[in-house]
């Protein structure tokens, strides 16, 4: 049954991103930028996505070092979340570093500006890289305490980078929630939006799909253990 | 057999990454600035077109190269993990 439904959320979530650049490609070009605006459509609604996750890993690290002392299970299964949204966070993270110099460079004519949005994603970027290091070389039964820690000062640097537009800088203001000036032609709003909700089914798929490759793991390792206790 | 057809989904964005780079290398150049004193700005979007197009183009294919890499690399470790004895 949960094979059926994940297969149904599957096809849902292409049919959605086929439909979401359908209607991206077909938006109408903007007075200022020609087609390259377009890539607000990939850009802004990975970075929506890269942020949830880096919440989801937050949530994760928290709760396994809540309950690590106290069911190791429990502790296992949060750690899991923690390290499947950081891993898929960091994805679309990159795509957000790429695509944007890519933009950055039609609409401001240079690559990369060290203001205040753009250096606290790259510093976000960094320390979840740092989180997938730790895990991958750290050895001994601490490599996931020391991951969650890292975990969680990267979830707080979620909201600083989601504030840092206010201060001026290179990148745009807020488009939602900003002063007068900000907001969407409701032309461009409609498959901006369409966007968004298929770049968030694409990437709790993805998400899934690396929390079972996760669980897994986890199952081998424990497997192994059991083997070698045994022995 | 899993791990030939992961192996071979890779090639897809390879594939796409050559083409973003493409895309970047064939645009053509911007024209020069003093070009603009010469010329509406209806020209100057007319010539300044491509190069946006190739841009969002490019954007596009680093997205789904990442994208697709990510998942395609995500299968290779998936098939080349050892099964659980025992277990389901």
């Amino acid at each position: 049954m949960k094979k059926i439904l994940f297969g149904l959320f599957a096809v849902v979530s292409i049919g959605l991103l086929v439909w979401a650049f359908e209607l991206a490609v077909n938006a109408p070009a903007e007075m200022m930028q020609g087609d390259a605006y377009r890539i607000i459509f990939y850009h802004v609604p990975s970075a929506m996505v890269a942020f949830l996750f880096f919440a989801i890993s937050m949530a994760g690290s928290i709760g396994f070092l809540v309950l690590r002392e106290k069911s190791l299970a429990k502790a296992l299964a949060w750690d899991a979340w923690a390290v499947s949204g950081a891993q898929v966070g960091i994805v679309f993270c990159t795509v957000v570093l790429i695509t944007g110099p890519l933009w950055g460079y039609r609409a401001w004519g240079i690559w990369w500006a060290w203001d205040a949005r753009l250096t606290t994603t790259l510093l976000l970027w960094l320390i979840y890289v740092s989180y997938l290091l730790t895990r991958r070389f750290a050895a001994g039964p601490q490599m996931r305490t020391s991951s969650a820690v890292l975990g969680i000062f990267g979830g707080i640097g979620v909201p600083i980078v989601y504030v840092a537009n206010r201060i001026p800088g290179q990148h745009p203001g807020p488009v939602f929630g900003g002063d007068r000036a900000s907001g969407m032609d409701p032309v461009i709003l409609r498959p901006f939006l369409w966007n968004i909700a298929a770049w968030m089914c694409w990437g709790i798929l993805v998400l899934i799909l690396r929390h079972q490759f996760e669980l897994k793991q986890q199952a081998i390792a424990a497997h192994e253990a059991e083997q070698s206790l045994n022995a | 057999m899993k791990k030939a057809v992961a192996q071979f989904a890779a090639l897809v964005p390879i594939a796409l990454l050559i083409w973003a780079l493409y895309s970047l290398y064939s645009a053509p150049a911007e024209p020069p600035a003093d070009w603009r004193l010469h010329m509406t700005q209806e020209q100057h979007d007319l010539m300044v077109a491509p190069i946006d197009h190739a841009f969002r183009v490019a954007a596009y294919a680093v997205t789904w190269a990442i994208q697709l890499g990510y998942l395609a690399w995500l299968a290779m470790r998936w098939s080349g993990q050892k099964p659980v004895a025992g277990r389901k």
